[in-house]
């Protein structure tokens, strides 16, 4: 049974880790840079790690998700500021994975964008209206696995191993140095969006953690995380071994998903489309979810998936007018990847805000008992809180003096 | 100094809920009460869109005049305990607490599948 559960802990970190954002950053990064920055992903990761396994420990402990937590530790000014940052980040990114499912609608279907973008809207939360917080993870992780398609294309482009191996040590070989720092920013903000801590400490209280599943909540995060970055190396690797010899930039869906036709032919495009759309719609509701939780926790209303709709009408309508909202974004024609590029590196700025909150709690044994963080846990995340910091500091400056990566 | 300390960060900003465990508000502010001499008293959980204008500025105001502008007071006495969240004796309705969530009720009940 406990293996079932850690099954589905990794099915959907997989679907949410790897969201339009991963996809995006990952295959440009391999298509402008080759392998050279496999390792910002390795970092990316353990820092996600770090970060989710402390949060989910909060849900289990003390009942509390994460914007209870930054609300009580700093306080309700500074916290309504993170709280406006976070949401207005969340809604780019839900708009932007909305937009990735319409996209790989047309792309299977071959029907119009917007009609697609309509069904994709009505989709999205026809699915969270009727379906359980344990389905929608199933649902979605399930279909995500289909992203494997990636790991298999790569094998098949027959990469240069060494320079691969090569590319987990961090090492400069561009004169654009510039470029290559501003990917750097794009792929950890990538792995490390805030809204997969708002979504995974949350989804601890509404599968209602307690401190027997702290084995449960490690190996969720450590596996899951770590399968999804292994995909983030498999789309770079494939940007690598196929985009950079071609100087194809991949600036559509349709454009990563040849990744895996031109290796594997049309059953290996059928499978990218179909990972990429659950992977994307998963996302999509995530990141609904976590813009309702958010707003939720941090004005004290009721909240959770595992509550009826009626039993939590604020946290309902909360998540239906952002996906109205998401919707008219969408509409407006706006291009989703250009949109997660924008989203990504912004939020980057929030993280801060977002992860400092956490580490204090975590230390703090009136809410943790003698489930404070260990050695390790505060090491590792003092490190990236710096690491956070410098990245949130530099973000926007890259984004201005690289043309947001157009070089 | 201590105490104070504690109930800063024990208790303000925490959620409420009330003897149904339904979240029903946060704690927003504390009314304390005390004289020159004497010691200083909390004497009421202050909660509701109305407090958060004297506690963020004119972002404060703002999203006060975005929730109503509403107000609960809840006398100390009315705390049942205080553990990760804060615990009231009686239903949220008592207080007045909860009624934003029970006045949108109505605009999603109407919808097939709502009490599920």
């Amino acid at each position: 049974m406990k293996i079932f559960q850690v099954a589905l802990g990794i099915l959907a970190a997989i679907g949410g880790f790897v969201d339009i954002g991963d996809l995006v950053f990952n295959s440009a990064a391999g298509a402008t840079f080759g392998y050279q920055l496999l390792w910002v992903v390795v970092i990316g990761v353990i820092g996600i790690i770090v970060y989710s396994e402390m949060c989910g420990r909060i849900a289990a402990i003390s009942k509390k998700a994460v914007f209870d937590v930054v609300r009580e530790r700093v306080g309700f000014k500074a916290g309504l500021v993170t709280l406006i940052a976070a949401q207005v980040v969340n809604l780019m990114t839900l708009a932007a994975e909305v937009g990735g499912v319409a996209i790989c609608l047309r792309l299977l279907s071959g029907l119009p964008y917007r009609w697609l973008i309509l069904v994709a809207v009505f989709g999205l939360g026809a699915v969270v209206w009727i379906t359980s917080f344990d389905w929608i993870e199933r649902i979605f992780g399930y279909g995500g696995l289909c992203m494997l398609v990636f790991a298999v294309a790569a094998i098949k482009l027959k990469p240069d191993w060494g320079a691969v191996a090569h590319g987990f040590v961090p090492h400069l070989e561009t004169k654009d140095t510039l470029l290559y720092f501003y990917f750097a920013v794009g792929l950890l903000g990538a792995a490390m969006t805030p809204y997969e801590v708002y979504f995974y400490s949350s989804g601890g209280i509404e599968e209602e953690w307690t401190e027997k599943d702290l084995g449960l909540n490690r190996a969720n995060a450590i596996i899951g995380y770590g399968l999804g970055g292994f995909l983030s190396f498999a789309l770079m690797i494939v940007g690598g071994a196929l985009f950079l010899p071609h100087g194809i930039g991949p600036e559509t869906l349709g454009s990563i998903s040849l990744g895996a036709q031109v290796p594997l032919g049309e059953i290996g495009l059928l499978l990218a489309l179909i990972g990429i759309l659950f992977a994307v719609g998963g996302a999509s509701i995530d990141t609904l979810f976590s813009g309702a939780y958010n707003f939720a926790q941090f004005f004290g209303w009721e909240w959770g998936r595992y509550r009826s709709p009626a039993g939590a009408p604020r946290f309902t309508l909360g998540w239906m007018v952002l996906l109205v909202l998401a919707l008219g974004i969408v509409m407006t024609g706006v291009d989703p990847v250009q949109l997660t590029e924008y989203a990504v590196i912004f939020s980057v700025v929030a993280l801060p805000l977002t992860y400092l909150p956490i580490l204090l709690v975590a230390n703090d044994r009136a809410y943790m008992g003698r489930y404070v963080n260990g050695r390790l846990a505060n090491v590792l995340g003092g490190i990236y809180l710096v690491v956070i910091l410098a990245v949130s500091l530099s973000a926007i400056p890259l984004m201005l003096l690289t043309n947001v990566g157009q070089g | 100094m201590s105490e104070e300390l504690d109930i800063g960060l024990g208790v303000v900003d925490h959620q409420l809920l009330d003897s149904d465990g339904r979240r029903c508000g946060n704690v927003d502010d504390l009314a304390i009460e005390g004289e020159p001499g004497k010691q200083a008293e909390v004497v009421a959980i202050l909660s509701g869109p109305g407090v958060w204008r004297e506690r963020a500025g004119l972002l404060g105001r703002l999203a006060a005049w975005i929730g109503g502008g509403r107000r609960v007071r809840i006398p100390w006495d009315e705390v049942a305990g205080i553990e990760s969240h804060v615990r009231l004796k009686k239903k949220a309705t008592e207080y007045g607490l909860g009624r934003g969530d029970d006045r949108a009720r109505p605009w999603i009940a109407w919808i097939p599948g709502s009490h599920r």
